[in-house]
């Protein structure tokens, strides 16, 4: 086979395994988002309880490793197995790792995101939403059209890289799932044609390409939406691939 | 260690805590908590090498003939692009399996390569077999590739956040290029760079945790057999399955350090802020 040929049928190899980690991503990001939304109003809110609460699972998850965290989690789950999820019938669902991967990414993405979206609530102008508030808007009214659309343009950037983060932390996952009727990731994959061959070169590069090409997709979406949603302003920056991930 | 208590201690704790504390310091606890050196070694060790690293490639991606910009865009851009594990993984197969492929160069005879009925290495005699420390050394410079390119990322923004005046002062007096970079443009540009540096440090720290898969018998992996389901023939089932609990205690772990980190890099910010006039320059 010539060197082409062989990169190729890398490439094909690959596909499906790529196709899971699109899944791990695509199934955490929606559902974390959302709660990202609640968790970041509840570490801004007045009540001192909920914001203890909301800032005690923000630092918890984001101070840790999502390797350790899913481990943590694996295993805790299998504990409840007998006891909680075996008697009502769900453990074919629960310990299914196209569940329990998002679930636990969900968990993760949510404090990131969280972290994002309340550093940029911050950065409101009191003046806007005090105006709001004299036109007699309510709460909810003035979330939604004066808070929410500035939160979002301030944090879009900063998502953009969670996103890929989060894109990137789905390689983690099989190292401690299992593996389920041939339903391997990436990073599975690539480790068991390794094995086979020893072709540490060729397996781990289309694999590393893979994910470089998604990552530049998601970066080109984020971008696409982050024009839409700065088509106000003359000339907006682009989004750029840079450490905002703990900068909020 | 109970036996290094007086005997006074001794008899005031009770049966139980005397139990779990005989519990927590047998040996495999020990060596548990030993291990802890290993993930410490890698973090600073690993930083040491991405520092370096990053400065290198940032001041060759802001300042360098085409083909060394070039090079030095590829790999801050690449190994950003690919997650961590992937590299950490990547990169010592690699490393090893090249030097097996330079000594087989030397050491192999078609007779022997022949014999063999691996695919790799070429020959027995080619098989580079590495040791625990050779695998933790190799894990950390890993990690340093890969951090020291969001390090080279971080750096090369500072480096442009430096006050031109300043550069074009100390050229006006009469330094080198080399000399305006090391006296001038480096020594300024930690101010910028501290809070993304601070950040980067915060992701290494994290990635110490997979060190485990570099067949590293770190804290991950003896949390995990200290922390199966453990029976034996003569006591029978010692404990059920524990292991989330003994994850639980490494989560708390990174939380601490976490935690030290954070003080110590806002220490250190307000220190080499002193007397400076700028209020909030975050290079990253």
């Amino acid at each position: 086979m010539s060197f082409i040929a062989v990169i190729l049928n890398e490439i094909q190899l690959l596909a499906r395994p790529a196709l899971l980690n699109i899944y791990f991503a695509a199934a955490a990001i929606p559902v974390g988002f959302v709660l990202a939304i609640f968790l970041a109003l509840g570490k801004a809110s007045h009540n001192r309880l909920i914001t203890a609460l909301s800032r005690g699972y923000i630092y918890f998850f984001r101070g840790s490793p999502f390797f350790i965290q899913l481990f943590a989690f694996y295993s805790f789950v299998l504990t409840l197995n007998m006891s909680v999820w075996r008697p009502l019938g769900i453990d074919w669902l629960i310990l299914h790792p196209l569940f329990l991967g998002p679930a636990i990414l969900t968990l993760n993405t949510t404090a990131y995101t969280a972290e994002i979206l309340y550093g940029a609530l911050a950065t409101v102008p009191r003046g806007e939403v005090e105006a709001a508030r004299a036109f007699g808007m309510t709460q909810a009214q003035r979330f939604r059209s004066i808070v929410w659309p500035h939160v979002i343009r301030i944090a879009w950037p900063a998502y953009t890289n969670e996103v890929v983060f989060l894109f990137h932390a789905t390689a983690l996952i099989y190292f401690t799932l299992p593996v389920i009727g041939g339903q391997q990731d990436l990073m599975n994959k690539a480790g068991e044609l390794f094995e086979r061959d020893y072709n540490v070169f060729l397996h781990y590069s289309v694999a590393a390409l893979y994910f470089l090409a998604i990552s530049l997709v998601i970066f080109y979406a984020f971008g696409l939406v982050y024009r839409h949603l700065m088509r106000h302003m003359p000339q907006a920056a682009p989004a750029k691939f840079s450490m905002r991930r703990f900068m909020t | 260690m109970l036996d290094l208590l007086p005997q006074w201690m001794r008899d005031g704790i009770g049966d139980d805590v005397a139990f779990w504390i005989g519990y927590f310091t047998n040996g495999k606890h020990l060596a548990w908590y030993a291990s802890v050196q290993f993930t410490l070694f890698a973090g600073l060790f690993g930083a040491c090498v991405a520092l370096a690293l990053g400065l290198l490639a940032a001041a060759a991606r802001n300042g360098g003939p085409w083909p060394v910009r070039f090079v030095a865009a590829g790999y801050i851009n690449i190994v950003r692009g690919v997650p961590d594990v992937l590299f950490f993984l990547f990169f010592p197969l690699a490393f090893e399996q090249a030097v097996e492929w330079l000594w087989a160069t030397q050491v192999c005879t078609p007779e022997s390569i022949a014999a063999n009925p691996n695919p790799w290495p070429p020959c027995i005699e080619a098989n580079w077999r590495l040791s625990t420390v050779e695998y933790l050394i190799m894990a950390s410079v890993s990690l340093g590739i890969v951090y020291g390119a969001f390090t080279a990322n971080v750096i090369s923004g500072a480096l442009l956040a430096v006050p031109r005046g300043q550069l074009e002062a100390a050229r006006a007096f009469g330094m080198s290029r080399m000399q305006v970079l090391w006296r001038v443009h480096v020594r300024q540009m930690w101010i910028y760079a501290l809070p993304g540096l601070s950040n980067v440090w915060m992701l290494l720290v994290k990635a110490t945790a997979l060190l485990s898969l570099l067949q590293i018998l770190d804290f991950v992996t003896l949390a995990q057999r200290l922390g199966a389901a453990n029976y034996s023939a003569i006591a029978g089932l010692v404990h059920e399955d524990w292991r989330w609990r003994y994850y639980l205690v490494l989560l708390i772990f990174y939380i601490l350090v976490t935690f030290v980190s954070e003080k110590a890099f806002a220490a250190l910010n307000r220190r080499v802020r002193r007397g400076m006039p700028i209020l909030d320059g975050n290079a990253a």
